[in-house]
Order: structure tokens, then C-alpha cells, then sequence
């Protein structure tokens, strides 16, 4: 019944709807240009949002996250480049649709299959928030740091190619969460008696020089090359581009399934949308009655992961609202603007705030509805708009104003060269493929696991042994180390198969 | 960078944290010190940089992944901009130390028209201002030498 009561408090605020329109056009922009992600666009507009209302400023930055993720898929489709990884697998069946001069028909099962996925994925997690959050509030310190500890590892050792390089990714974060004065205690730790480092390491420049710098130091070397695009309905292209019923029928039991498949990995920290759209792609094609036409142009094709990769992104919320724990680059930049508003978030969340949850809900929801109708009758024109933006322009551009919102965030210059580091390690670590998003994610939840630690040990009469005590916090450290085993196991059997 | 060194380099970040780890005072009878978790950290670090080098025993096929030269030359001109614009902010106040960077930065990204170059150095430093320090009303850095809003607020 609350998201009722958010969707009326929504709909009767016009600013607050125009934010969420403007948010639908920027997400999708954003994701729609190659190179540019969602989480760096919606990073460098954080300072932005310290001067708005918490919800207008969550719906804001929730909305581009949303928008962002279909955005990809216009890029993909369009310029053969895929705007976020998720939509590289919308790219085997949309481009090839493209070329054959259906782009708009393209542009348009991805659109509502995006909406359906991610439909489904709000509905799953206002259904199921409420009863996560029920079962957080019994858990203890001790279970609170088996979860934190199994977040680390899993993000750690799934994301990216290597599993030590995401794991010391992951660690990489957690030290620099350490630098700065311990909460507890007061004692200083890796200061090296700096009074700037007593401080600590501010989470908006870090994500700014991480996302945003670290993006256009990569993009300097790429500044030559061009993008492929083809045009879409132009002329006589349009009777071509248009979706009937009898042509998206067939694609329905493939959005279906995606919207499923994305909403449960997308409760799943680190997992993300790209692996949700490989493993919707996958599956569509194998239950396909015509599977050897994936591949080549098939509706089906772009529909199951689009589906998918849209579906992920209200699940990936349920951690966050619930335990404190973002699962996504994107809920670890909204758990920052909980912070900065003086949110405490987690299971409480919902006795305190539950109007400000419910409305962000409700501002997802409605966010959906507008991308999607912007999506399917202009997705055409943001590709073209996007075509027109000389990125030359744009990433000087994205270099100077990175500069301007790590200052604003709390008017320190030391914040700026703390972006500028950032911005050098965010580099460092996608040229040696290392794991950003697991660097950043583990800072940010370091603080939170490290304060369960102590308390879990300081209640304990067992010492460490209090964590084989509690079959909860047991279960979860078992799956940490068995989503470490399982990524060994097949990185091994990978090895041994060429040599065989 | 190959995987022995990229190994190494995680374990002497590991060895460093640990040497922090151990600068931060013992806690008191019965407290669970401040040093703990750095210290589970550091060790972390260490494990994962010797496994990686170790592994490079095991994969002598597989090389790292290295940035081509011109790339890294590339990135390291724009990081030495990036510092510079940093110093001439607290130096000469934001204006004028983005006047001189923004046309720095379309140069770096291979905008070569004088008259863009000239604009970009009027135009950016306007912009940002108004939105950043006066509709925002964040406090502009200002420049410890000189400061061109001081003159043109005439204090």
C-alpha cells in the first residue's frame, strides 16, 4: 500500500517529476554515448545533489542509473558499440537488424523489453524489500560481518577476468577506506601525519577520479577513432521500423524469462547486468524455437537481454535499502547521497525513512514509463543527437567540470588531488585489468565491515570462533569461500582445456 | 607489466599497509584495537601479490596487460596537466587557472582551431562559475598569489 502513497506524493510534485523526466533524457544520453557509463555521469553529479531535497536527489540519480542501462542499448544497436557492458550482448542481434535497415524495429523491442524487465524487477523488489529488511533486523554483528565478508569476495572474485586481481581490487579499497582517524578509537591510521589524511578519503572525489577522471584518461588514446552508425528511420526505412503485435508476441516469453533472470542475479552483490544479459542471451537461444537465426538479426534475440540487463536494477537496490550494502557501483554512489543527507541505511531504513524509500520506488517506477516512452518513439533521435557531439569537445569538457564537482562536494582543494589520484589508480587499474568497481564498492563498505568485526568480537566469548556459532553468519561465510572455489575451479578447467 | 610484477607490486603495497598496521597503538585490555582490521588487510594484500606472482611461475604463456607506450605518454601529459590546473587553482583562484586549462585540455584531445581554443578560455571559466559558485553558492577556491575575482568583485 506505500508505494501507493509514494506514486500519489510523486505525481503531485512537478518538480519532482520534472526531475525524473530530465533524468530519463540524461541516463539515456549518457548511456547511449560510447565510453560515457551511468555511475560516472551520476558521480560527477553528486555534488549537484547536496543542494536538493533527499528524495529528489535519490530520485535523480536512481532514475539515471535506469535510463543509463537502457542507453546502452541504443549504441549498441546503432554503432555496433555497446554504451555499457550489458548491452554488448543486445549488440549480436540488434546491430546485424541495423544493417539490414531496421534499426527503429531494433530500437523498439529493446525498448519494451526494457521496460518489462525492469518493471519486473521494481515490482520484486517492493514486493520483497519489506520482508529482507524484516529478517535483517534479527541479525547480529557477527552475521552483519559473514555478509560484508561474503560481498567482498564475491564482487571481488566475479567481476573481470582474473580472481586475484578483483580480489586485491577489492582489498585495494578496503585499505584506502582505513586511511584517516579509526571512529572508535581516535587514533590515527595511515596518516603519516597529515592532517589533510586525519580526514579520510572523501567517497565523492575518490568515485569522481575512479568514474569519471579515470574515463578520460582512458578516452585520450581513443580520442581518433570513429563510430560506425546507421541511420534508422529515415525515408522509406519507416513503414520497416515499425512493431506490431504479431512481430513482439514471440518475444514476450523471452522478456519474461530475462526479467526473471535479471531480477535474481541482480539481488546478488557484484554480479551485474552484463552477466544477467549473457545468461538470458543464452538461455533464450537455447529454448528458441528458431535458434539458428540468433545471431543474425533475431527480435527474440535483443529482447531476452535487454530484459535482463533492465531487470537487475531494482533487485540490486534490496541489499542496499536493507543491510547497508550496495551491490552495484551505482548503489554504492546512492548509499553516498543516503550519507551525505544523514540517511542511516539499512534495516531501519524503513521505520525511519519509509516514505522516502517508498517515493524513491514509486520515482523508479515512473522513470520506467517515461525512458520507455522517450525510448520507443525517439530513440532514433538520441542517436543521432549523439552522433552530433564531438567528443573532442566532450571529454575536455567531462575533464574540467570532474575538477569543479570535487571541489564543490565539500569546498576542499585537497579533495581535488585526491580526484587527481584517483583519477591515475582509476586509469592504472582498467589498463592493468584491474577491478574499479570492486576498488570502490569495497571502500565504500569497509567502514561497515570493520565495525561488525569489533562488535562481533567484542560480544563473543569465543573469540573468531563466534562466527562457527551462528549458522547464519556460517552460511554466508561458506558461500564466500565456495564463489572463490567455484571461480578457481573453472579458471583451472579453462587452463587445462587448451593445453588438452 | 608483467604478472610477477604486477604480483609484486600488490605484495610491497601489502608489506607498506602492514608496516602502518603495525604503527597503530596496541588497544586496551579487553578492546578489539584499531589495528586489527588493517592489519587482516595488509596480510590480505600480501597473499593475494605473492599469489599472483607465484602464478606467473605456473602461466609463463599468459603476459599481463601493458598500455602501449604512446598511450601512457599520452595519459601522463594530461596527469601533469591535472596537477598543474591543482597548484595554479590555489595559486591564482579558479578563474584563471581555468581560463589557462580548459584550452589546454581541448589541445590534448585534438582541438587545434585557435578560435575554439581562445573561446573554451573565456567561456569555462564563466560557466562553471556561475553554475558552481554562484547559483550553487559554493565557496570559490581562492588564489593564495592572485585572485582575478577579488579584482573583478574589486576588494
Amino acid at each position: 500500500m506505500e508505494i501507493f502513497a509514494g506514486l500519489a506524493f510523486v505525481l503531485s510534485d512537478p518538480s519532482l517529476l520534472l526531475a525524473i523526466l530530465l533524468a530519463a533524457v540524461v541516463g539515456m544520453v549518457v548511456g547511449a554515448t560510447p565510453g560515457l557509463t551511468a555511475a560516472a555521469a551520476i558521480a560527477m553529479l553528486l555534488p549537484v545533489t547536496f543542494y536538493m531535497e533527499p528524495l529528489f536527489a535519490l530520485a535523480f540519480l536512481y532514475v539515471i542509473g535506469k535510463s543509463g542501462r537502457y542507453g546502452g542499448s541504443i549504441a549498441a544497436i546503432l554503432f555496433n558499440t555497446p554504451g555499457t557492458a550489458a548491452s554488448a550482448a543486445t549488440q549480436i542481434d540488434g546491430y546485424p537488424l541495423a544493417r539490414r535497415g531496421r534499426a527503429g524495429k531494433a530500437l523498439k523491442v529493446a525498448t519494451v523489453s526494457s521496460v518489462i524487465g525492469d518493471f519486473m524487477g521494481d515490482l520484486m523488489l517492493i514486493v520483497g524489500v519489506g520482508w529482507i529488511a524484516a529478517l535483517a533486523l534479527k541479525l547480529g554483528p557477527p552475521e552483519y560481518f559473514a555478509i560484508y565478508f561474503a560481498a567482498f569476495v564475491v564482487i571481488g572474485s566475479v567481476i573481470g577476468k582474473s580472481i586475484l586481481k578483483g580480489l586485491a581490487s577489492a582489498v585495494l579499497g578496503m585499505l584506502v577506506a582505513m586511511v584517516g582517524l579509526d571512529p572508535i578509537s581516535g587514533e590515527e591510521r595511515f596518516t603519516y601525519g597529515s592532517f589533510e589524511l586525519s580526514n579520510g578519503i572523501g567517497l565523492v572525489p575518490l568515485m569522481i577520479g575512479i568514474f569519471v577522471l579515470g574515463e578520460v584518461f582512458a578516452q585520450l588514446s581513443l580520442r581518433n577513432r570513429t563510430v560506425e552508425s546507421l541511420d534508422s528511420d529515415e525515408g522509406d526505412q519507416r513503414a520497416r521500423n515499425g512493431l506490431t503485435w504479431t512481430e513482439y508476441r514471440p518475444c514476450i516469453p523471452h522478456a519474461l524469462r530475462g526479467g526473471f533472470i535479471g531480477a535474481g542475479i541482480g539481488i546478488l552483490p557484484g554480479l551485474g547486468s552484463a552477466i544477467a544479459a549473457f545468461i538470458s542471451y543464452g538461455e533464450g537461444k537455447r529454448r528458441a524455437a528458431n535458434p539458428e537465426l540468433w545471431g543474425k538479426g533475431a527480435l527474440e534475440g535483443i529482447a531476452a537481454p535487454e530484459s535482463a540487463n533492465n531487470a537487475v536494477s531494482g533487485p540490486s537496490m534490496a541489499p542496499l535499502l536493507t543491510l547497508g550494502i550496495p551491490g552495484s557501483t551505482i548503489g554504492a554512489i546512492l548509499l553516498g547521497v543516503f550519507l551525505i543527507h544523514g540517511i542511516q541505511v539499512g534495516p531501519t531504513l524503513f521505520l525511519t525513512s519509509k516514505d522516502l524509500v517508498y517515493g524513491l520506488f514509486a520515482a523508479g517506477l515512473i522513470g520506467i514509463l517515461l525512458y520507455g516512452l522517450i525510448g520507443y518513439f525517439g530513440a532514433a533521435y538520441v542517436g543521432r543527437l549523439i552522433l552530433r557531439i564531438p567528443t573532442k569537445l566532450l571529454y575536455p569538457l567531462i575533464f574540467l567540470t570532474a575538477f569543479v564537482a570535487a571541489y564543490a562536494a565539500r569546498g576542499s582543494m585537497f579533495d581535488v588531488l585526491v580526484m587527481i589520484c584517483a583519477g591515475i589508480l582509476g586509469w592504472l587499474m582498467r589498463a592493468f585489468e584491474f577491478n574499479p568497481a570492486a576498488f570502490v564498492i569495497a571502500f565504500v563498505l569497509a567502514g561497515g565491515a570493520e565495525e561488525t568485526l569489533r562488535q562481533a568480537l567484542l560480544m563473543s566469548d569465543a573469540g573468531w570462533g563466534i562466527f562457527l556459532e551462528r549458522p547464519f553468519a556460517l552460511g554466508f561465510l561458506a558461500l564466500g569461500v565456495l564463489a572463490v572455489t567455484l571461480r578457481i575451479r573453472g579458471a583451472v578447467k579453462r587452463c587445462v582445456q587448451p593445453a588438452s | 607489466m608483467g604478472i610477477l610484477a604486477e604480483g609484486l607490486v600488490i605484495a610491497l603495497l601489502g608489506l607498506g599497509a602492514l608496516w602502518g598496521a603495525l604503527q597503530i597503538p596496541e588497544p586496551l585490555p579487553g578492546e578489539v584495537g584499531a589495528g586489527l582490521f588493517p592489519l587482516l588487510i595488509s596480510v590480505a594484500l600480501i597473499v593475494l601479490g605473492s599469489a599472483r606472482a607465484t602464478s606467473s611461475l605456473l602461466q609463463r604463456a599468459e603476459a599481463g596487460a601493458m598500455p602501449l607506450r604512446r598511450e601512457i605518454l599520452e595519459v601522463s601529459g594530461l596527469a601533469l596537466l591535472s596537477l598543474v590546473y591543482w597548484w595554479a587553482i590555489g595559486a591564482f583562484g579558479y578563474l584563471l587557472a581555468t581560463a589557462a586549462a580548459a584550452p589546454l585540455a581541448l589541445f590534448a584531445f585534438g582541438i587545434r582551431r585557435p578560435g575554439a581554443l581562445i573561446l573554451s578560455a573565456l567561456l569555462c571559466p564563466l560557466i562553471y562559475h556561475l553554475v558552481f559558485f554562484e547559483a550553487l553558492g559554493v565557496f570559490p577556491p581562492y588564489g593564495e598569489i592572485f585572485d582575478l575575482l577579488d579584482v573583478l568583485r574589486g576588494s
